[in-house]
């Protein structure tokens, strides 16, 4: 067997053994089910919320909440990291807040948010947003420092205006770190979104585990939550392969 | 500029600077409502306040027992599992993916469940801790003893080490850079975790203040509590650095 074969066998292995185990603790008493549930409750839940369309809403709601949330801190960051790199004063001035925005726990302002913005979509995106930009815009940061300034002299000796060096040198080269970057930014726009639906929305897999949770309905709270952790993989495998894609050409 | 200033230390003041003034006269003046906002004397005042009652040092004192219950054992079951994971390829194989999953869903999701399964009181905020600090250590100790240097290794067996004396001598020194790296990150999603978790529920703690504070709408107090919590993250990453250093000196920065 090959080694990838193997490791997706024990993969999957691994997974099959945590769902029996659990399923054989709760049917025995082991556990309490209703507390803890169990997987064939889970299933059961799953089905009941995806035929009466809860899910599929819930998942629209975060997704585009995630999308517009993701998108504009895809933006905010790359400009603010490219400011800050091409002038350092720029980078001396905006750092101190930058640093603040990065090691405080945001979710704290989020009654704030609510009185600005209201309940719901724009508070959770603005979370969201706020939890992801920085890193893209640090790393896009460093990505601008890691350019290498022959090229940029290059550019200039060709009669290349700042435009050019900014479009045809320094975005290309800073393009490996503004990716990591937004893989990072992914998961935290991800976590954005759920922080600010169970704090600030009524809507929103978020929403419905707090709601769930609140009735103690455990194995509906599951649904949702699964959904989640698949959506957190997902993001995060097609991320890394988009990566390796668009960064083959420095193979 | 002199040779003795450091441009970024000093333009970097001077905007804080800048921001604060501008703060002031905005908030104090009604510009932007103020309960909104708030302003820096108003959040000195609070503070000054919050620090007196007591209210602060006692709910500061809870949410410091619940970090450190949960991650003091978020260590040794980490460090333990990320040696698991890097020596033995079916223990790596088996549960990785968990873990790989566990790391990339936002940890925050569990916490209703954890409510749920722990009660409101401190048991599900240590539990939270220990979730989100596991994790990053364990990956990270994964990581760091694979990226051992071979020859350390080598030199150990040429030397007659057995197995224990390799683990203790060469690949736990090797690995202790990315081990740290890891317990860096694993303090600020468990600073968030906790935080957050006692915002959700809880009878006590920083996070139970901020709620609490929220609720009546006191931005001032709200501005108090995070700048508590960024400054204790500062202190535990100030803190591991110089465990860094004392741990693997061979390594210090200049």
């Amino acid at each position: 067997m090959s080694e990838r074969a193997q490791s997706l066998v024990l993969g999957v292995l691994g997974f099959a053994l945590l769902i029996a185990a659990w399923e054989i603790c709760a049917r025995n008493g082991l556990v309490n089910p209703v507390v803890v549930s169990s997987p064939s409750r889970i299933a059961a839940a799953f089905a009941r919320q995806w035929a009466s369309g809860d899910l599929a809403t819930d998942l629209a709601t975060s997704a585009v909440e995630f999308a517009v949330g993701f998108g504009a801190a895809m933006v905010a960051g790359v400009a603010i990291g490219l400011a800050m790199g091409l002038n350092r004063f720029v980078e001396y001035a905006v750092d101190p807040f930058v640093w603040f925005v990065y090691a405080s726990p945001l979710i704290a302002f989020y009654p704030l948010l609510i009185v600005w913005l209201g309940f719901g979509f724009a508070t959770v995106v603005t979370v969201a947003f706020l939890l992801s930009f920085v890193s893209i815009a640090v790393n896009t940061l460093a990505g601008v420092h890691a350019v290498d300034p022959s090229h940029m002299r290059a550019v200039l000796a060709f009669g290349g205006g700042k435009r050019d060096l900014v479009f045809k040198v320094v975005l290309p080269a800073s393009v490996p770190h503004i990716l990591a970057g937004a893989r990072i930014g992914l998961g935290r726009a991800l976590h954005g979104v759920v922080l600010g639906e169970m704090f600030g929305s009524n809507d929103g897999l978020g929403y419905s585990i707090t709601r769930y949770a609140a009735q103690l309905k455990t194995a509906d709270v599951f649904v949702p939550l699964i959904t989640l952790v698949v959506l957190g993989v997902a993001i995060n495998q097609a991320s890394g392969l988009l990566e390796a894609r668009l960064l083959r050409w420095r193979a | 500029m002199g040779a003795f200033v450091n441009p970024r230390w000093l333009v970097g003041s001077a905007a804080v600077a800048a921001f604060l003034v501008v703060w002031q006269i905005v908030g104090a003046n009604e510009i932007i409502r103020s309960d909104l906002v708030s302003y820096p004397t108003e959040i000195a005042a609070s503070a000054r306040e919050l620090a007196a009652s007591g209210e602060l040092g006692a709910n500061a004192l809870a949410t410091l027992r619940e970090f450190a219950e949960g991650f003091a054992p978020a260590i040794v079951v980490g460090v333990l599992l990320g040696l698991g994971f890097a020596l033995s390829k079916i223990v790596r194989n088996l549960f990785e993916p968990l873990f790989v999953a566990m790391y990339t869903a936002p940890l925050i999701a569990f916490v209703p469940l954890l409510v749920v399964w722990f009660g409101v009181g401190s048991t599900s905020k240590s539990v939270t801790t220990f979730l989100a600090a596991v994790v990053p250590i364990a990956i990270n100790t994964t990581t760091g003893v694979r990226e051992t240097q071979e020859s350390w290794i080598r030199a150990c067996r040429a030397f007659g080490a057995t197995r224990a004396q390799i683990v203790a001598k060469a690949i736990l020194p090797g690995a202790l850079p990315v081990v740290m790296a890891g317990l860096r990150l694993a303090v600020g999603r468990a600073i968030v975790g906790v935080v957050a978790a006692e915002m959700y529920v809880s009878t006590l703690g920083v996070g139970r203040l901020i709620q609490t504070y929220s609720t009546a709408g006191r931005a001032a107090e709200i501005f108090v509590l995070v700048g508590v919590v960024a400054g204790f993250g500062f202190v535990c990453v100030g803190l591991l650095r110089v465990l860094e250093n004392r741990l693997a000196p061979w390594r210090a920065r200049a």
